[in-house]
């Protein structure tokens, strides 16, 4: 009886197993049937748009900033530079500082200090 | 016209030569689109950006592979991009249903209702089942199983696209239909 009973189970455990690859199989079979969808009608005037908007915004904001204004700008930033870099050569740091404190007052006597 | 002179012509941002590469492309860049993101508006979407990534990076461009191959590159990178964001926010949002704030319902389900225009209305339930499990799959299988069997790529194109070997592309997609299968086998057993 119970060989019977179990035979009985085999068999519905089966016929289960089978219903379910059979929808494991027609569920990947949907990919078979899968369509190709168009793209909208108006999608290449939008991506253009889209695309050459954003250049002319960038061309609006530099275009004033020409090669020659480039080169110009390039040269004055490295005269300035030199003339700079050979200004601070020329005179001595300490020279300076002292010329600047002894102008506004800022020397530290000494002589004149209480705790002496 | 030669492609070389093509691309030369895009790197020189000619306005003809990029309606024609959408005109060539559109097609075929919408279709990888909508078959990792099963979602009209959305692939529409990435597919401009992915135009718009290739004007912007077309001098990148080295000629190692074809146009074509390089464009498709871009296309799964955005899409990649666009899935991971998704499931970053359902993450997010499962999160936040913990803490007991409210979300919109509609985010956490996007990858089970599909708006794919090519899906027959018959198949659409076993479409969701199927879209759902392959974004189950680990990202390496996902990607070529999708340029494979939706996409229907062949191997050597998916192996330009994705810079892997074919023997690896083989041992993906093996992988890939394996692990689909059990988990649409445990889906259903679970249904039944």
């Amino acid at each position: 009886m119970s060989v019977f009973v179990s035979k009985n189970n085999i068999k519905k455990n089966m016929g289960k197993n089978k219903n379910i690859q059979d929808k494991v199989n027609s569920t990947l079979n949907v990919l078979d049937a899968l369509q190709t969808p168009q793209v909208s009608p108006f999608f290449k005037d939008k991506t253009m748009q889209r695309m050459f908007q954003n250049k002319e915004e960038e061309q609006e904001v530099w275009s004033w900033f020409t090669p020659k204004i480039q080169l110009a700008t390039l040269v004055c930033v490295v005269v300035l530079n030199i003339v700079a870099f050979a200004k601070m050569k020329s005179s001595s740091y300490d020279e300076n500082i002292n010329d600047f404190a002894e102008t506004y007052g800022l020397t530290i006597s000494t002589e004149n200090t209480f705790l002496n | 016209m030669e492609e070389q002179d093509f691309i030369e012509d895009l790197k020189a941002g000619k306005q003809y030569a990029y309606g024609k590469l959408i005109d060539d492309y559109q097609q075929k860049v919408f279709a990888t689109c909508i078959s990792f993101v099963p979602n009209k508006e959305d692939a529409e979407d990435l597919a401009q950006e992915v135009f718009v990534e290739v004007y912007h990076s077309i001098n990148k461009f080295k000629g190692n592979s074809k146009l074509s191959t390089w464009i498709y590159k871009i296309a799964t990178n955005k899409c990649l991009g666009f899935i991971r964001k998704k499931n970053t926010k359902k993450r997010f949002a499962f999160l936040q249903s913990i803490m007991g704030n409210d979300i919109p319902v509609d985010k956490t389900k996007y990858f089970t209702e599909i708006n794919h225009p090519g899906i027959l209305l018959e198949n659409k339930e076993k479409s969701e089942i199927l879209f759902k499990a392959i974004n189950q799959l680990p990202e390496t299988q996902r990607v070529v199983f999708t340029l494979s069997k939706v996409e229907g790529l062949g191997n050597q194109e998916i192996c330009e696209i994705t810079g892997k070997s074919l023997s690896s592309v083989e041992s993906l997609m093996f992988r890939a239909k394996k692990n689909l299968q059990n988990i649409l086998q445990n889906f259903y057993k679970n249904e039944s």
